[in-house]
């Protein structure tokens, strides 16, 4: 698959204004591996999973300083456009933002931008996109209805679906279960293992018993700062850091 | 502060301020009621006439309302407002749906503060100036290209155009900043260009207010009366060439007011017309509360579903879907360009700056008349001007006595207004509770302001000036305008009522102070510099309205008013019949006069825009 390889991140300075919210971090993430980034609420770790996508880039007065390299290119660069990184690396957010439009043209939506209009092209990757997100049995006979008339889980399956039909190599998800029920995020926890096989996932979220359960590998933020980053088993079970250990163990945060 | 025993209920005084309140957020209710019984009274008188049918009046194809054998069939009349109207829009809809999609999407912070309010001055010019514009400089320009006449439908459509923009313009803007930040960040993080952004998924989700938008502005441009009136001319017949003379309906009522119809069932017929324009406006404001209240991503919409059609095409296809793999679209580099990437980046550029474009029209538009109106204006002020009498001589013209009626008229409207309009909104933020009274007097207050100007004139004349026999004088006229200003007036207090803190009722009721003493000592004090901003506001708009006083104000008297029962005249209408003058020393006549009244529009101005920053400057909550 094109996975793309490994994501290597150096030195990387986010600020907003003169307010630094990330601070000097450098990290590996792993190809085809989920990494997911933990630390208490306003660490930094949604500035930091937006580097990823440049989508810092949309808000003003954010700055981005050091690099991230990516299939031989430093994505950071002014060489780099946006709207094409993104389609490579994609991303579903904290709370579903579906489109007010059909369950079938919100998946379409990434495509047809891209200038694909052959319905028999659409039909093929939105249903493949709604089977990979574990979502077209409960949609198949409803595909033109609004997707407003989703549940909230299905909702945020339908965001995985749209982000998946773009053919990305990598997946961001900032919090992509805070917002819903245990059960959707049951779906949702057992859906990012099998998607795992084709994808790089970066996954941020507050839940540690979430981060221990889904992730390959695990990244602790603090105001800012890039404390730890190991095997997941290890940060839980041995981390070397004794900020770690107290997060990890409810004792702030 | 002798109150009587608290214990002991509602003291007399309290009953009596509270009385006061409600009558005065009645005072809509009666308005309404005034207009309604207008109308409804001689359309009657109009039908009752042997020459008028009903019949005849909505399905008859002819509007000849003198000469020995009238006939009085609407559809003339239709079709010229909707000719005007339909033109507008179609002008409009996509420059105001595009200057508000680049405001909200592309313009940086700092030129949007610039560019918005700039917009928003093309609403503040008085409509009798745009008629100015349209039938001196905007028709002689037209008709050195195209074979019009001198009256012409297309130099009114596009002045209302401009005036009906900033309703759009601002309307569409709140709709489409209410999209909420995570639909567009969802977008763009699936690759879509800003630009792809803000058609496909930005302004499909705005829809319903920029429905609302349209509809507002239409019903805005139908009732437009005063640049029609000037620019499309007074003869009225069933055609769509814009490039010919057409009469709307207003404009009939114009003419009705301005004695160039005979008295008796031609002037009548006003009336029955204004019955007409009044349905046509109140169900285009009804339909855009409507088409407000619908909130996003309820319930499918009818663009959702026609998305959904568009795909619907290849539902056949569905059963089809294959279980392969995603077609093998993946680019090798997905961080290099393709084809179809370059050709999304070029029509990004060129899209941002069609849209971007539409605001320089507007500004062009507003550059244009205002160096017209000086270059003919300027010349002609000087002091005699400004102090000496109308005459029938233009050489020896002057405003003195004009500029007189108006400062008159428009202080009398005020003493009318302002207590009755502070009372009424008083009363329903402070004194009343949400209720079916309530709800109503608010729903009236709304649609109150969304009747058509001419139609408060009709009202002036038949009930102030001929039932009370307050005849043409001030007294008629501010009377009129005061029904005409009132909702802006509830609307801007209640506005700057709101905004005072909820505490300080609060604080003051639990010291046990009475609701009235509650607001009257620490809320209405507070809320002083916004009412006063909006009462400016009201007197600037009160100035430049023409087509109300038309009935009232009187050519014939050159003098200054010297009480309430006497005749005057008022800058606007000055305007109007100095720029219908067919010699060219009159029409720059009304270009001064316009100057005039520009400066005292932009003074007004300032001096809100004053009270509003002093008072922010000084607020310590
Ligand atoms: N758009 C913004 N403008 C200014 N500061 C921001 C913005 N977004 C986030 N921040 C600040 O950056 C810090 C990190 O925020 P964030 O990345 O959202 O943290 P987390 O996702 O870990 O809760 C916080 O202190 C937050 O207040
Ligand atoms: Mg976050």
């Amino acid at each position: 698959m094109k996975k793309g390889g490994n994501i290597s991140v150096k030195n990387l300075t986010i600020k907003y204004g003169d307010k630094v919210a990330i601070n000097d971090v450098s990290i590996e993430l792993i190809e085809g591996k989920v990494t997911a980034f933990i630390g208490p609420s306003g660490c930094g770790k949604s500035t930091f999973l937006r580097a990823f996508n440049r989508m810092n880039d949309e808000i003003i007065g954010a700055s981005m300083e050091g690099d991230i390299s990516w299939m031989g290119k430093q994505i950071l660069s002014d060489e780099i456009d946006p709207v094409l990184l993104r389609r490579a690396v994609s991303m579903v957010f904290q709370k579903p933002n579906v489109f007010p439009i059909s369950i079938y043209e919100n998946v379409a939506f990434g495509l047809r931008i891209q200038g694909e209009n052959e319905p028999s092209n659409l039909d093929a990757a939105v249903k493949q996109s709604l089977v990979d997100a574990a979502l077209w049995d409960e949609v198949k006979d409803r595909l033109y209805d609004d997707a407003y008339s989703l549940s909230g889980g299905q909702q945020q399956r339908l965001c995985i679906a749209r982000a998946l039909a773009i053919g990305p190599s990598v997946l961001l998800m900032d919090e992509p279960t805070s917002a819903l029920d245990p059960i959707a995020t049951a779906k949702i926890e057992e859906l990012i293992s099998t998607l795992k096989s084709k994808l790089t996932i970066v996954i941020v979220t507050h839940s540690m018993s979430q981060a221990s359960r889904i992730s390959d590998h695990t990244a602790f933020l603090y105001l800012g700062d890039l404390i730890e980053f190991g095997e997941t088993k290890q940060i839980f079970e041995d981390p070397k850091q004794e900020l770690t250990g107290q997060y990890i163990s409810g004792r702030f945060g | 502060m002798t109150e009587a025993n608290p214990l002991e209920g509602d003291s007399p005084k309290h009953k009596f301020v509270l009385g006061s309140l409600f009558a005065s957020a009645s005072l809509s209710v009666v308005a309404s009621a005034l207009i309604i019984y207008t109308l409804a009274e001689g359309t009657i008188e109009f039908f009752l006439a042997e020459e008028a049918t009903f019949l005849g009046f909505i399905g008859g194809g002819e509007w000849v309302p003198n000469g020995r054998n009238p006939r009085f069939g609407i559809w003339p009349l239709l079709s010229g407002t909707f000719l005007i109207a339909g033109g507008a829009l179609l002008i409009a809809v996509p420059l105001g749906v595009s200057a508000a999609l680049y405001l909200s999407e592309f313009a940086s912070n700092r030129s949007r503060k610039i560019l918005k309010p700039a917009v928003e001055i093309l609403s503040g010019i008085p409509s009798v100036v745009h008629g100015f514009f349209a039938l001196l400089v905007i028709s002689p320009f037209i008709r050195t290209y195209f074979d019009a006449s001198y009256f012409n439908a297309a130099s009114a459509i596009i002045v209302v155009a401009a005036m009906i923009l900033p309703i759009i313009v601002s309307i569409s803007d709140d709709a489409i900043r209410a999209i909420p930040r995570e639909m567009r960040e969802a977008s763009l993080a699936l690759g879509a260009t800003r630009w792809e952004t803000a058609s496909r998924v930005v302004l499909p989700a705005a829809r319903s207010g920029i429905v609302a938008s349209v509809l507002l502005a239409l019903a805005r441009a139908v009732g437009e009366t005063m640049a029609v009136t000037l620019a499309a001319g007074s003869v009225a017949s069933l055609h769509l060439d814009p490039l010919r003379e057409v009469q709307t309906l207003t404009a009939y009522i114009a003419q009705v007011a301005t004695g160039d119809i005979p008295p008796g069932t031609a002037t009548d017929a006003g009336f029955a017309v204004g019955a007409t324009l009044f349905i046509l406006t109140y169900t285009a404001n009804t339909l855009a509360i409507g088409a407000t209240k619908k909130r996003l991503g309820r319930k499918p919409g009818k663009l959702s579903k026609s998305l959904g059609n568009l795909s619907r095409k290849a539902r056949s296809a569905i059963s089809s879907f294959s279980n392969g793999d995603i077609p093998g679209r993946a680019p090798v580099d997905p961080l290099s360009p393709n084809s179809t990437d370059l050709k999304r980046r070029k029509s990004e550029v060129i899209w941002r700056r069609l849209i971007g474009s539409s605001l320089l029209l507007g500004m062009g538009f507003l550059t244009i008349l205002l160096h017209s109106v000086i270059k003919a204006g300027a010349p002609g002020i000087d002091l005699a001007f400004l102090t000496d009498y109308p005459s029938s001589r233009a050489h020896l013209a002057g405003i003195g006595p004009v500029i007189l009626g108006s400062i008159w008229l428009i202080a009398l409207t005020m003493i009318f207004a302002l207590p009755a309009g502070v009372g009424a909104a008083v009363y329903l933020t402070e004194m009343s509770r949400p209720s079916p009274i309530n709800l109503f007097l608010r729903r009236t207050i709304q649609n109150l302001a969304a009747v058509p100007s001419i139609i408060f004139g009709l009202v002036g004349l038949y009930v102030f000036s001929r039932m009370l026999g307050f005849g043409l004088s001030l007294l008629t006229g501010s009377l009129t305008l005061a029904m005409m200003v009132l909702p802006m007036i509830v609307v801007t207090s209640e506005e700057a009522l709101l905004a005072v803190p909820k505490g300080f009722r609060e604080g003051a009721l639990a010291v046990g102070a009475t609701r009235w003493q509650a607001v009257r000592y620490h809320v209405l004090p507070n809320a002083v510099p916004g009412i006063a901003t909006g009462a400016i506001l009201s007197v600037a708009r009160a100035l430049g309205e023409t087509a109300p006083i038309l009935f009232v104000a009187s050519i014939f008297s050159k003098t200054a008013p010297t009480g309430v029962l006497d005749g005057f005249m008022a800058m606007p209408i000055q305007i109007f019949f100095w720029t219908r003058h067919p010699s060219q020393s009159f029409q720059d006549l009304a270009a001064s006069t316009i100057l005039v009244l520009l400066m005292l529009l932009l003074i007004l101005n300032a001096m809100a825009l004053f009270v509003r920053n002093r008072a922010e400057a000084r607020r310590s909550w």
